[in-house]
């Protein structure tokens, strides 16, 4: 198994809130959102939402949860499910890891 | 214990109700009448739906393979006829009994029909149904002549939409500043401005007769006579109550319920359009809905309520994306944050120090921002409210 990619430094993504990684960077269809909640654990979601077009990492990160900046569905972080319409889909969760105050993106392996 | 709950009413708050049932680990049967093919959202149909760049399948709440995986059964193209609480029943179209533990009214309402003279003609339509959005389509033709009467969020959707789809459109109303209560007086009066920079004509007066005419349907607007192709009505709605009316439940505009959306039937809770609590005027706003869902979803568990948050809404009109949240009536005093002249601007209304609403006009993360200050009571310092380059995220911080 791989080390992961490094992708940020957990100071890069401010509390609450997120950061997007280009997939020319993870080599994913979709940007991956880096989600960083309240308690500071990182989540890792597909960064579309997939209700419309709206990028989860301008989302609002809080509880467990990141709220879609553009219609307010609300994806669980750390399975990517959807809480509350108007999204149905689910959201894609990816592996992170934070060691010694760095980001490791497992694109495409399941947390 | 509750093993089978029947919800009555497809729409947001019903299909809320549902899922946030499942969510929370309901484990007995879930059960779904609804009058209609299958249960749609109704905001598109002022919109996308009504320009006819979505179709009915593209406003699904729900996808159709969702209520097998959800194991929840629905009932379509059937109404239920009455509420049997006593026989703990309801019964559908044809006089089916079906049993339920317990029944989530979601019922939702029609348009309203104010009493003018001349209304039943075909010309006249209202929208509250994908039928009705249809049915005005094919009448919203380029260079058609549309009276829109009532220029609240629905009729000056209309109105927008239509002219977008090429129609000259008169909108009618006889209040000055429609939802300035909702928005505040500057921003609501901006709004309806909107309408004149985009070749609606709006006329600021009373509707009093429609007459069926030769060349089309006559309206007389203030003593002035004009002809049209289509009207359409948005003057509101009406809460669907009968059903509980019929069962002996308490209703007085709206079925009302306590913070937990139980009826005066402890059997029978009521959620959506409809529903009304108790010492407070209804909402009629698809998010309010759907958090009536959650909490009769909590109520029916026994768990613990969702923390209610500010009441929020959304409207779009001339290619312009309009947020509210919480109550702007409330407000001592109001900050413009950028300027009416912006892309993007809010809103916001404060009392002693505390955000209490906020609107914005095509920048939904203020909104966000401001449910939140407002949900947390944040005090806040209004200069910095105001600056465009302070960033909302950091004055939650505190
Ligand atoms: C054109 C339009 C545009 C809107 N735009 C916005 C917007 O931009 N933003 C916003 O916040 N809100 C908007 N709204 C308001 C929002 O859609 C409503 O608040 C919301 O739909 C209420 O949901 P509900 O589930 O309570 O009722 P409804 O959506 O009315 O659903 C009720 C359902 O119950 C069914 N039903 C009723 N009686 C029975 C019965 N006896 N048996 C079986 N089935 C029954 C009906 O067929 C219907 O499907 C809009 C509404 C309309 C009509
Ligand atoms: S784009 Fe995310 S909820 Fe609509």
């Amino acid at each position: 198994m791989s080390n992961g990619i490094r992708v940020a430094a957990l100071d890069d993504i401010p509390q609450g809130e997120g950061i997007a990684v280009d997939k020319a960077v993870t080599g994913t269809a979709d940007d991956i959102a880096l989600l960083r909640d309240t308690d500071d654990t990182v989540y890792a979601l597909d960064d579309t939402c997939t209700h419309e077009t709206a990028s989860l990492a301008e989302g609002w990160v809080e509880d467990g949860y990141v709220e879609c900046p553009l219609h307010s569905s609300r994806f669980c972080l750390k399975s990517g499910e959807v809480q509350g319409l108007p999204a149905t889909k689910n959201a894609c969760p990816h592996r992170v890891e934070v060691r010694d105050g760095e980001v490791y993106l497992f694109p495409g392996e399941s947390p | 214990m509750t093993e089978r709950v029947v919800i009555v009413g497809g729409g947001i708050a019903g299909v809320s109700t549902a899922a946030s049932l499942r969510a929370q680990g309901f484990g007995g049967e879930v059960i779904l009448v609804d009058a209609g093919e299958f249960p749609y959202d109704r905001p598109p149909l002022s919109k996308d739906f009504l320009t006819g760049s979505k179709d009915i399948k593209q406003i699904a709440l729900q996808p159709a393979q969702w209520y097998d995986d959800q194991h929840v059964r629905l009932i379509n193209r059937t109404t239920v006829t009455a509420l049997r609480p006593r026989d703990g029943a309801v019964e559908l179209t044809g006089g089916q009994l079906l049993p339920a533990d317990r029944v989530v009214l979601a019922t939702g309402g029609g348009a309203a029909r104010p009493p003018i003279p001349g209304l039943a003609d075909p010309r006249v339509h209202v929208l509250r149904t994908a039928d009705d959005a249809d049915r005005l389509r094919l009448s919203l033709t380029p260079g058609a002549r549309v009276l829109v009467v009532g220029a609240g969020l629905i009729g000056a959707e209309v109105a927008s939409t239509a002219v977008r789809l090429g129609c000259e459109v008169v909108l009618v109303d006889p209040v000055g500043v429609p939802l300035a209560a909702a928005l505040g007086l500057e921003l609501a009066a901006w709004l309806h401005a909107l309408h004149d920079r985009h070749r609606v004509t709006t006329v600021r007066a009373t509707v009093e007769s429609f007459t069926n005419r030769p060349e089309g349907i006559e309206a007389v607007v203030d003593g002035v006579a004009g002809v049209h192709d289509a009207v359409v009505l948005g003057v509101g709605m009406v809460p669907s109550t009968e059903l509980a009316e019929a069962a002996g439940l308490e209703v007085d505009r709206g079925i009302l319920v306590d913070e937990r959306q139980v009826t005066s039937n402890p059997a029978v809770l009521a959620v959506g359009d409809p529903a009304r609590l108790r010492g407070v005027p209804r909402t009629e706003h698809w998010e309010a809905a759907q958090q009536d869902g959650a909490r009769a979803a909590a109520t029916i568990l026994g768990t613990p309520a969702p923390v209610p948050t500010a009441p929020w809404f959304w409207t779009d009109r001339h290619g312009r994306h309009i947020e509210a949240v919480g109550h702007m009536e409330a407000a001592a005093h109001t900050v413009i944050r950028g300027s009416f002249d912006d892309p993007t601007f809010s809103v916001f209304g404060l009392q002693d120090g505390l955000v209490v609403a906020a609107a914005s006009v095509d920048d939904p993360s203020a909104v966000r921002a401001a449910r939140r200050l407002i949900d947390r009571r944040i005090p806040v310092v209004a200069d910095r409210l105001a600056d465009p380059a302070v960033n909302l995220r950091g004055l939650l911080r505190g």
